[in-house]
């Protein structure tokens, strides 16, 4: 441990000893995620819904919006967004980027979960709401979306754990999130990117995994409840699939 | 239920607790190799001498578009150090390394050197063996023509672009400190390549572009220019492993013979290099 290798003791105490860096990291990434998930899913429901209705108009808008936003690579995106987006006047900081950028990627795979979970609940619930003088709003957000919510957690929740980890796409626009200061800390210095980028992992591990492991013991359960079928929860685990 | 987490828990630490233990007893082991002979020896009956250099750097380390081929002063020097080994010059493979990936690589051993403007710095000694320098360089500044910055003491206040693992930031800040101009770290993005920090220019996300004088001069356009301010000379050593001590020797040897032969003199003549630094 005394060596010159790239794990050697003293370069994890030399980290040790410049933790405020990555532990700021560590709370941008923090901030960036929560305010990234919240637009996700508001967006996600907003288009979910539209994709629920009857109007062509609203299907059209909620196609181009997944299609395009699922069927490009992020990184693309943000860097669309931080270097194309300047010449038409607009500039955002890397923080609004990351909240923007990673929250309206996201935004379209929670469509796409909520659409899937809506279109799980029998068509015979809505017939019976609309016959007891529910108004098709009114349906929805008192009949239908309830017994959508258990369906789609777990998805969401594996959604989520996606969205924490992408976060990690501000590194390559100087965003100061987590793995930015890895990097910058490895490749700085003594350039001891060994405990640099293994105490990165362990910090996304940490955030990540009880969020998977919930995700997956509630599936579990609703898996053995009689009026949701497996298959049901399959196919909305591969809808999300990305 | 709670148990089963605790489990996966310690079993994931036990395993990547494994794997640095692992990581770091390989290296250490050879610690036991014999003479420079023997450095060299290894690397002759594998039949090649591998290279780390740049691509994007011209006169150092370019990568010809067309044809693929390297050319520029480190590529000359890795094929006079082929040409040492083997009496053979094109018994040389060369592998691009960005700042970020030229540690990784040597440590794990898919190269037996670099040589890719790395800058010798005494931290940087505690993990690689650097040779004598080749080269020295100073750390300049490209700004847009239309930025209104023309010497350090405009710098307050701006966004400065630097690449990932190079010493230009220490270099800035200390150089800007010595004129009054203070900078902290929210005044500095850093990029993983010279084309993130070209195109970051460009869209006006940082004011400078500042890294190695020579590496600057092959992003200069219409648009930009280099400042004339030069500061903190950078002298470039062929870094190898850490433990391999012999091939450290032997490279060093080499590097000193051809400085006080003229031979790199000449190749920097002869590839139009800019004259090294001379603060």
């Amino acid at each position: 441990m005394t060596g010159n290798g790239p794990f050697a003791w003293w370069r994890w105490q030399r980290l040790f000893s410049d933790f405020s860096l990555i532990l700021g990291g560590f709370g941008r990434t923090l901030l960036v995620a929560a305010l990234a998930l919240l637009l996700a899913l508001v967006l996600g429901t907003i288009l979910g819904l539209f994709s629920a209705s009857h109007s062509k108009i609203l299907h059209a808008i909620t196609r181009i919006y997944v299609e395009i936003f699922q069927n490009t690579p992020l990184v693309i995106q943000i860097f669309f967004y931080y270097n194309a987006l300047p010449y038409a006047g607009v500039v955002l900081s890397s923080f609004m980027i990351g909240i923007l950028g990673v929250g309206v990627y996201h935004g379209a795979y929670v469509a796409e979960v909520i659409r899937a979970g809506i279109g799980s609940i029998p068509g015979g619930q809505m017939e019976a709401a609309r016959s007891q003088g529910f108004t098709n709003f009114q349906a929805m957000v008192y009949i239908i979306l309830p017994q959508t919510i258990k369906i789609i957690l777990p998805p969401l929740t594996n959604l989520a754990v996606n969205l924490i980890k992408n976060t990690s796409i501000l590194a390559i626009i100087a965003g100061g999130d987590l793995m930015y200061h890895a990097n910058s800390w490895a490749s700085n210095g003594t350039l001891s990117y060994g405990p640099a980028y293994v105490v990165a992992g362990v910090l996304y591990f940490i955030l990540c995994f009880p969020l998977a492991v919930w995700a997956r013991r509630y599936e579990n359960k609703l898996k053995n409840r009689e009026f949701v079928t497996a298959e049901t929860v399959e196919l909305i685990s591969e809808v999300i699939e990305c | 239920m709670k148990k089963g987490l605790v489990w996966a828990l310690v079993i994931s630490m036990l395993l990547s607790l494994a794997l640095f233990a692992g990581c770091s007893k390989t290296p250490a082991g050879d610690d036991t190799k014999g003479s420079t002979d023997a450095a060299v020896a290894a690397i002759k009956a594998r039949g090649v001498l591998k290279v780390g250099v740049k691509e994007d750097v011209p006169g150092f380390g370019l990568v010809d578009t067309a044809t693929g081929k390297y050319a520029g002063l480190e590529i000359e020097i890795a094929k006079l150090i082929a040409k040492d080994i083997f009496g053979d010059e094109t018994k040389v493979q060369f592998t691009a390394v960005t700042a970020a990936t030229r540690g990784p690589l040597l440590d794990n051993g898919d190269i037996d050197m670099v040589i890719a403007t790395f800058t010798i710095k005494p931290d940087r000694l505690e993990t690689y063996n650097f040779t004598t320098p080749y080269y020295t360089d100073a750390v300049a500044m490209l700004v847009k023509k239309d930025s209104g910055i023309t010497q350090l003491t405009d710098l307050a206040g701006k966004q400065i672009g630097v690449a990932m693992s190079a010493t230009s930031k220490a270099a800035i800040t200390e150089a800007a400190a010595a004129v009054g101009v203070t900078l902290t770290d929210a005044n500095f993005s850093e990029f993983a390549t010279y084309p993130e920090i070209k195109a970051a220019l460009d869209s006006k996300r940082v004011d400078v572009f500042s890294v190695d004088g020579s590496i600057l001069t092959g992003y200069v356009d219409d648009t930009t220019v280099i400042l004339d301010a030069r500061f903190s000379p950078q002298e470039y050593g062929i870094a190898t492993k850490k433990q391999n001590t012999e091939l450290a020797t032997y490279v060093d040897n080499l590097v000193k013979g051809w400085l006080s032969d003229g031979t790199i003199d000449r190749l920097i003549t002869d590839l139009n290099v800019v004259p090294p630094y001379e603060g």
